[in-house]
């Protein structure tokens, strides 16, 4: 039983369509990486998943179960969101900002209670952040808040988490600390990632930590390629799809371990 | 460890539950305390006998009458109505700033007060200083709120910035429509009233203007307290907390509907004061955080306990009453700078 199923997904505003006729299937336990230039529609396809836009046509199915047919509650306690861009507002306690991870447990005019804190300070606990419970999140670094982020997707107990890139502002140092985590929970949780990213290597990385990882580039529309980032990520469709000149380079670590990476060269006009 | 979390979590609610006594305790002293503050000359012991007879009304009475009026019927009346306009002033300012994720939101900011104003002024004008003016005011209030809301419901894609605009410029009509009401009406008799009412106040409150305010405010403050750690998720802005499982619209109409309701009570019944939906809340950051959990309730409680001290200044500062919008605006703001420089904003 596929875990997260898209049949045929369009969507649009008003007569200009954004996808058309988007096909595919999610297993448990596998990273999928959503790539594709600027404007290509990821973050629409994403917020067409979670049930914020409806599709024009179509069907999404979670663990078969129509997703049109699911309140807001029991989509969130299906699906995690770790967001680009957190626009920070009032300095909540990282502790009070992982706990709103269980508002898809709890009714409108509940509190959290003692087991909501419990799940909280494992989630904590689990990304490694328990050194930050008690800070304004409003005072951490980018790192730092992005790993928040995920934990307030863990302590929301479900079983996909989908990131819209989770690593665009980061440092070299911090990027791995997220993917290293994402990783972690990946193999250890059996947990599902469905991430939009503008960095193709982060799917080379997935699959060489040997995870079940797909690549999907996204491009007029619709999935120009989709498969293994290994057959998927070559300097043809690299090419076609970015317009640009690219090389792909195999840099062998030591003698089990190769890394791919791929060096964007010059554009194409 | 485990041992150790429950025990953390103990701890914490034992030190929510001296927050939540205090929460009680602070405007009950404030009211029992403003018992003593007057104009009219009563001793300690004068007062402390009035309660007991009032008490025990078995008990002969060896004062004379006018005490009782005075304690009973002129001052409780009035604290106790100060606290709930305060209060609800304060709860519905907090709230506002949660859903709109801007601190520098007040009650006022969907035009409730500038709606009740029109409606006060006009109600004046038509009938004269009677209770028209407290339906009016209430009426034209949650119409104001209305307006804004339908105003923000034209262009969907941003709907939270719409709705203030929406309440931006309601705001500013019904501000021209008091100032037109000003201006057609009658110099001596009416403009006096309409400017008096615009300024705030709570002298002449009896019971029945509690009895009128009560049902609104309590039910725009239980449903704000009902709902306060959604307000949470809500300021997380609206795509994140709907893929955090909240029912966003519905959760926010509520919010906006208690937030009125409270607002547009105080408002009818107390006229114009400003600040304490803006300041409160921040004191009540800056003492407690802002997580609405507490905040909300802080936020009435502080609130209460403000209007009532700052309506004893009005009416024992000089011989005249002052009007509580302009000592709000005179200590209120004052006082926001000085808590800003000594916690430098800590808990913004």
């Amino acid at each position: 039983m596929a875990f997260l199923k898209v049949k045929e997904a369009c969507f649009g505003y008003n007569s200009q369509n954004i996808l058309k006729d988007i096909s595919f299937k999610m297993d448990k336990g596998q990273i999928f990486c959503l790539i594709g230039p600027n404007g290509s529609g990821k973050t629409t396809l994403l917020d067409c998943i979670m049930g914020i836009l409806s599709l024009k046509s179509g069907k999404i199915f979670l663990q078969d179960q129509d997703i049109s047919q699911l309140n807001p509650k029991k989509i969130a306690q299906k699906i995690a969101y770790v967001p680009q861009i957190h626009n920070k507002t009032f300095p909540y306690t990282v502790e009070e900002i992982v706990l709103m991870g269980r508002a898809a447990y709890n009714g409108m005019f509940n509190s959290p209670g003692y087991h909501d804190h419990q799940i909280t300070h494992n989630a904590i606990k689990i990304v490694g952040i328990k050194h930050l419970k008690d800070r304004p999140y409003t005072e951490l670094s980018g790192g730092e808040g992005q790993l928040v982020m995920i934990a307030r997707a863990l302590a929301q107990q479900a079983s996909l988490m989908i990131m819209d890139e989770p690593t665009t502002h980061l440092d070299f140092q911090n990027s791995l600390i997220v993917l290293e985590t994402i990783k972690r929970l990946v193999k250890e949780r059996q947990l599902s990632v469905l991430l939009a990213t503008h960095r193709l290597n982060h799917a080379f990385y997935f699959e060489n930590n040997g995870l079940d990882t797909i690549a999907a580039m996204l491009n007029h529309q619709n999935f120009a390629v989709f498969g293994r980032p290994k057959e998927v990520l070559s300097t043809k469709n690299i090419g076609k799809v970015f317009n640009i000149d690219c090389q792909i380079i195999d840099y062998h670590l030591d003698q089990f371990y190769n890394q791919k990476y791929i060096i964007p060269v010059k554009t194409i006009d | 460890m485990n041992e150790d979390k429950i025990n953390n979590f103990i701890l914490k609610s034992k030190k929510n539950n001296i927050i939540l006594i205090l929460l009680i305790i602070l405007p009950v002293a404030a009211i029992f305390y403003s018992l003593f503050i007057g104009r009219y000359p009563l001793s300690f012991m004068d007062i402390l006998r009035v309660l007991q007879s009032s008490i025990n009304p078995q008990g002969s009475q060896e004062y004379p009458d006018i005490f009782n009026t005075v304690v009973l019927q002129i001052r409780l009346p009035r604290a106790i109505l100060g606290a709930m306009v305060g209060g609800g002033l304060a709860i519905s300012g907090a709230a506002f700033q949660g859903l709109f994720r801007n601190p520098l939101v007040s009650s006022g900011i969907l035009g409730v007060s500038s709606g009740a104003s029109f409606g006060a002024a006009l109600a004046i004008i038509l009938y004269g200083q009677n209770y028209m003016v407290y339906f009016f005011a209430f009426g034209f209030a949650l119409l104001a709120v209305a307006m804004s809301f339908f105003i923000g419901q034209i262009y969907r894609s941003n709907p939270t910035i719409m709705l203030v605009l929406g309440g931006v410029v309601v705001s500013s009509i019904f501000s021209a429509l008091v100032s037109f009401a000003k201006f057609i009406a009658d110099p001596y008799e009416k403009l006096p009233s309409i400017t008096f009412w615009l300024m705030g106040s709570l002298a002449s409150t009896r019971y029945r203007d509690i009895f009128i305010s009560i049902i609104p405010i309590s039910i725009g403050v239980i449903g704000l307290i009902a709902i306060k750690w959604q307000i949470n998720v809500l300021s997380m802005g609206d795509k994140e907390a709907r893929a955090l499982g909240v029912n966003n619209i519905l959760a926010k109409v509520i919010t906006v509907l208690c937030a009125t309701l409270a607002t547009a009570g105080a408002v009818s019944v107390s006229g114009n004061i400003g600040w304490v939906g803006l300041i409160i809340p921040h004191i009540g950051r800056m003492l407690i955080g802002n997580d609405n959990r507490l905040l909300i309730p802080v936020s009435f409680s502080l609130g209460a306990v403000f209007m009532i001290l700052i309506d004893n200044l009005s009416r024992s500062l000089i011989g005249a009453e002052i009007p509580l919008g302009i000592l709000t605006a005179l200590i209120g703001g004052p006082f926001f700078i000085y808590l800003l420089k000594k916690t430098k904003g800590k808990g913004w």
